[in-house]
């Protein structure tokens, strides 16, 4: 079993370094093998961390928590290779041939950075990890050197840069609280912090808990440190933005879970859950207002996942075990769901040129396939039944009201359904109109387009995803429900 | 009112002061070449305080930051960026929206606020003394006035090198004995942050042939 | 063993001196009444030749052989034998300012510790506070005489040396709070007490920043580089200088006078109660005083030096940049209370 974490954790980087030798066509086949792979081991892993805790050296660990973040991140791994295999276009030549080398390395080496944070044992290496994701994906936002993307990538690094410098503050606070418990020298391993919570310093802890979620919040896309998501998501290289929103944003709520888990121990449920909460409602009601006036895709899809990540954060503060059932099958589908929406905005932009939503329409007649499949994304992500996020949405209001927080889960609802309307207007505007000849009002009218799709890949890659979604909300299979119920309890009751 | 410290903390105090006055200095350089230098002597300070740190408290890993953390921060940092103000040719002076005044009395309430804050923790060290905790803090809020108040690139920049010495600072006082791969992988992650700035510094000026951020305001809503 | 009883006057005043013989070495207790009057003379006679040496020394430094260092004398002794001219507008103000400013200047000697450890009978008649006040009301008053000329250049060194001064007040309130937070009073004795009784306290930031705003605060006040000009007449940078265009005469001497021992008391307060408080008397010995004396001269003129060095290493600042000097000295005024909070500091 530790092999297993052991492979996981060389594999992506042994293939990020090949891809960059290799011609372009055989790293899109490598990297779609590296990423079913990766997935395959992370789900092989689940009937063993159901029971125990895999650990591989000191180094690494998985415990449920940690693996239903890497079955998120395997899975779109997995799903966007795919993609990116029918999305890219490269031009002939040398220029070509650099950016897709740069992208295929990159893409990699970011699934890589984003697969080992759950597995790395300690808060010291979380850091370590979020620090090399976030450098490996500005990288990636600046790839398609256009002015949109240089600024984009400027902000994404400086911001992100901050929140992880006080994320650094806040480990190193932290392991001050355990000095206190522990004496002079020790590694900040987790499950040692989680013995020793108790006895904690509480104002310390308190310090260390909100410069944490600051700090990781801003890598997270909490509101008010969300400045650079919408536009580092909709200037990136679609799958890159597929990876940012479904699995990047995840990896730092779980970063900031493991601080929660410390400081709920130490402080007790309130102040952690009321921090959490916050954030939270701050972080869906801008996205929800925001989301009513967009004019690119995606964009607009990037403040859906502000919102969803403000929708995690409550339903963590709800505290109850249904709700925290409720976020982390909402992190495993709000993956599925965003990854398939970026793919189908991909293939949007492909067919139409443009990602501005006023110059498109008539998708659905445009893209037989992928025109449906992006309008039922769109519609999951809204919390349409039968899909995953329905029932995670509906765990986590369940649980709020188990736990009377009652006016809580009522304004919940009511933003969530304001992004809704948002969400649901632009689709059914680029999407679910007729056919271009019919005006608008776009710099230079619509775009008009030949039906049919822009590559198989692409449809492939959104069945895959939807397909998923429809797993996860109609029934989910004993071992994924086993795994989630684990994980639940160890972040749901602190352990005396 | 606390008693007199003893003369190692008061001299190791007021080395840490430096590193906050230097901070302030920065806010003021209008010239982004000194800026870079006032990092550079930053820096310098810094790893001096370390090396104080290791030889009081015989903690022999601290040599080997100290030393890395100088190679790289005093030397290779500074340099890269020089190079790149030589290579970009215009904006050797930065800008900023307020006047230095006003800038400095607003990063003296944001320090006050860290000063405050973080002096009502009760954090005891033996290292160094509580208050070079309480002046780290204010260095990474004075860092971030820095960030906040100046519009070009090279100045963003160093106000997040120099919030990672403030870290640093902070790290010595609470944190000398981690392990000392952890630190190495910290520093290392450094490096790694400083190269990608760099390279976004270079795809900025090389895009629009400045290095001002006040262009950078395309992507709104 | 004898004891003689010796009168002798001075300046009207009587003063008893005793001899006593003490293991065969002859020392002499001054009354502390004296000693305190000695402090005023000291000042009043020592500023013009703590002026003349530095003057002397910057020319040194900029290559030339520099004016002779008793000029300040003469200065004044030609200025006394001249006449005082007014202008048509002014009023009695513009010769009282003078003279309230030089009564000031005698004052604020009796009150900080210029050559004893020991607070003197009228010394606890106000603190560092009431020192700053009277200094204040010396500079209010010359500025009010500037004004009073209705003279253009007059009027402008006038109301910037005001401006000015007031934005350098918080400074100096934050120096005499750092001094209060560590000796729990603001009698400038207990600084000095508390700064020569161990290495520790010399080093402590609190101490160290308030002793760093206070050198600035000086250089300001002084009116040396880099906000002014000291020497030469550029009417446009002129600030403290400005203020006695246009007296002359008697009143022009007063001015100097005053000006000299206003800097004298100045570096006194910066070397007695932060810098370097040692060398002063502890005891009423004519022999620790008279060591007191040179050694408050000598730390005067090597403070001067350091000054006269600033003058030829920078130079003047802008008027408008003047704030971010000011700006400065208040952060590290400022700094120096914090720290304090802080703990320990």
């Amino acid at each position: 079993m530790s092999a297993i974490l052991i492979v996981i954790v060389s594999l992506p980087f042994a293939i990020a370094v090949a891809t960059y030798f290799l011609p372009v066509a055989l790293s899109k086949v490598v990297t779609v093998v590296s990423g079913v792979t990766v997935f395959g081991l992370s789900v092989a892993l689940i009937p063993t961390v159901v029971h125990t805790q895999v650990a591989a050296g000191s180094l690494l660990r998985a415990d449920a928590l940690s693996l239903v973040f890497l079955v998120a991140v395997g899975f779109l791994y997995g799903a966007t290779a795919i993609f990116a295999g029918g999305y890219l276009h490269l031009e002939q030549g040398p220029a070509g041939n650099r950016y897709g080398r740069r992208f295929y390395a990159g893409l990699n080496l970011f699934c890589w950075a984003m697969a080992v944070t759950p597995l790395v044992n300690g808060l010291a290496l979380l850091w370590v990890a979020i620090e090399i994701t976030t450098v490996v994906s500005a990288l990636l936002v600046a790839l398609d050197d256009t002015e949109g993307s240089t600024e984009a990538a400027w902000k994404y690094v400086l911001l992100a840069s901050l929140g992880l410098g006080i994320a650094l503050l806040a480990t190193i606070i932290m392991y001050y609280a355990g000095t206190t418990v522990f004496g002079g020298a020790y590694n900040l391993s987790y499950a040692k912090l989680l013995v020793g919570a108790h006895h904690f310093p509480p104002d310390v802890v308190r310090l260390a808990y909100v410069l944490a979620v600051l700090g990781f919040g801003t890598k997270m896309g909490l509101v008010p440190v969300h400045t650079w998501l919408p536009d580092a998501h909709s200037e990136a290289p679609t799958p890159v933005s597929a990876l940012l929103s479904g699995s990047l944003l995840a990896v730092s709520f779980y970063a900031i879970l493991r601080y929660f888990q410390i400081a709920e121990r130490t402080l007790g449920p309130t102040f952690p859950r009321d921090i959490l909460l916050v954030f939270g409602i701050a972080s869906l009601l801008l996205a929800a207002l925001y989301l009513l006036k967009q004019r690119d895709l995606k964009r607009l899809l990037a403040y859906s996942s502000v919102e969803h990540m403000g929708i995690l954060a409550i339903g963590t503060s709800f505290g109850a075990p249904v709700a925290i059932t409720g976020v982390l099958l909402h992190v495993l589908a709000h993956a599925a769901a965003k990854g398939t929406a970026f793919f189908g905005a991909g293939s949007v932009v492909r067919k139409f040129g443009t990602k501005d939503m006023t110059r498109i329409r008539g998708g659905i007649g445009a893209l037989p396939w992928s025109g449906p499949m992006l309008v039922a994304a769109i519609l999951a992500l809204s919390a349409l039944p039968p899909f995953g996020i329905f029932r995670s949405e509906f765990l986590i209001v369940s649980g709020g009201l188990s736990n009377s927080r009652d006016w809580v889960a009522a304004i919940f609802l009511v933003l969530v359904t304001v992004a809704f309307f948002g969400l649901s207007w632009y689709t059914t505007q680029t999407m679910l109109t007729p056919d271009a000849q019919s005006s608008v009002d776009g710099e230079g009218g619509a775009v008009i387009v030949k039906k049919g799709e822009p590559s198989i890949s692409i449809v492939v890659s959104m069945a895959i995803g939807l397909v998923a979604l429809t797993i996860l909300g109609v029934h989910i299979p004993s071992q994924l429900s086993q795994l989630l119920d684990h994980a639940t309890s160890e972040l749901a009751s602190p352990r005396k | 009112m606390t008693g007199t410290p003893s003369t190692y903390a008061g001299v190791a105090d007021v080395v840490a002061v430096l590193v906050l006055l230097t901070e302030f200095a920065m806010l003021r350089a209008p010239l982004l070449r000194s800026q870079v230098r006032l990092y550079a002597f930053q820096s310098f300070v810094v790893t001096v305080l370390a090396i104080v740190v290791a030889a009081t408290h015989h903690i022999p890993e601290l040599y080997a930051l100290a030393a890395f953390s100088l190679a790289l921060k005093v030397i290779l940092v500074p340099g890269l960026v020089l190079r790149l103000l030589r290579d970009a040719d215009t904006d050797l002076a930065g800008s900023s929206t307020l006047g230095v005044a006003s800038m400095i009395l607003i990063a003296i309430a944001v320090s006050a606020f860290g000063f405050f804050t973080v002096g009502s923790l009760q954090v005891h060290s033996n290292a160094l003394p509580t208050s070079a905790l309480a002046i780290a803090a204010a260095v990474v809020l004075v860092a971030f006035v820095l960030i906040i108040l100046r519009s070009d690139v090279v100045s963003q920049a160093i106000g997040f090198f120099s919030l990672e010495n403030g870290v640093s600072v902070a790290s010595l006082v609470v944190a000398s004995g981690l392990p000392l791969v952890v630190d190495v992988a910290f520093l290392f992650d450094l490096l790694v942050a400083v190269v990608v700035f760099g390279v976004i510094m270079r795809v900025h000026h090389g895009r629009g042939k400045t290095l001002s951020t006040e262009e950078l305001d395309r992507l709104r809503g | 063993m004898g004891t003689a009883r010796t009168a002798l006057r001075a300046d009207g005043l009587y003063m008893n001196v005793k001899f006593v013989e003490v293991r065969g070495l002859a020392a002499t207790v001054i009354a502390p009444q004296v000693v305190q009057a000695l402090q005023v003379l000291t000042i009043l006679c020592g500023a013009p030749l703590v002026s003349g040496i530095i003057a002397h020394m910057e020319g040194r430094l900029q290559g030339r052989r520099g004016p002779r260092i008793l000029q300040p004398y003469y200065d004044l002794i030609k200025l006394f034998r001249k006449e005082n001219l007014v202008t048509e507008e002014s009023s009695w103000v513009f010769l009282a300012g003078p003279v309230i400013a030089f009564g000031c200047y005698l004052i604020v000697p009796l009150l900080i510790p210029v050559l004893t450890t020991f607070g003197l009978p009228l010394g606890y008649m106000g603190d560092i506070l009431g020192g700053g006040f009277i200094l204040a009301l010396a500079g209010f008053a010359v500025a009010l005489a500037g004004t009073e000329s209705g003279a253009p250049y007059a009027q402008l060194g006038a109301s910037r040396a005001m401006t000015f001064g007031a934005l350098i007040e918080p400074t100096i309130l934050f120096v005499v709070f750092t001094v209060a937070l560590i000796t729990s009073t603001d009698l400038p004795y207990a600084l000095a007490a508390t700064v020569r009784s161990s290495a520790s306290e010399i080093v402590r930031p609190g101490h160290v920043l308030a002793a760093l705003a206070f050198f600035l605060v000086v250089l300001v006040d002084t009116g040396r580089i880099p906000v002014e000009t000291h020497s030469g007449t550029l009417e446009f940078g002129m600030i403290d200088e400005g203020r006695t265009l246009e007296h002359s005469g008697p009143a022009l001497a007063l001015l100097k006078w005053g000006s000299a021992m206003k800097q004298l008391i100045l570096y006194t307060i910066l070397i007695n109660v932060f810098v370097a408080p040692w060398g002063l008397a502890a005891s009423g010995d004519v022999g620790a005083v008279l060591l007191a004396i040179l050694a408050l001269l000598g730390k005067a003129v090597v403070v001067g030096l350091v000054f006269a060095l600033i003058d030829n290493s920078f130079s003047k600042l802008r008027l408008f940049k003047i704030t971010e000097f000011i700006a400065a000295a208040f952060l590290l005024a400022g700094l120096g209370v914090l720290v304090f909070f802080a703990g320990g500091g």
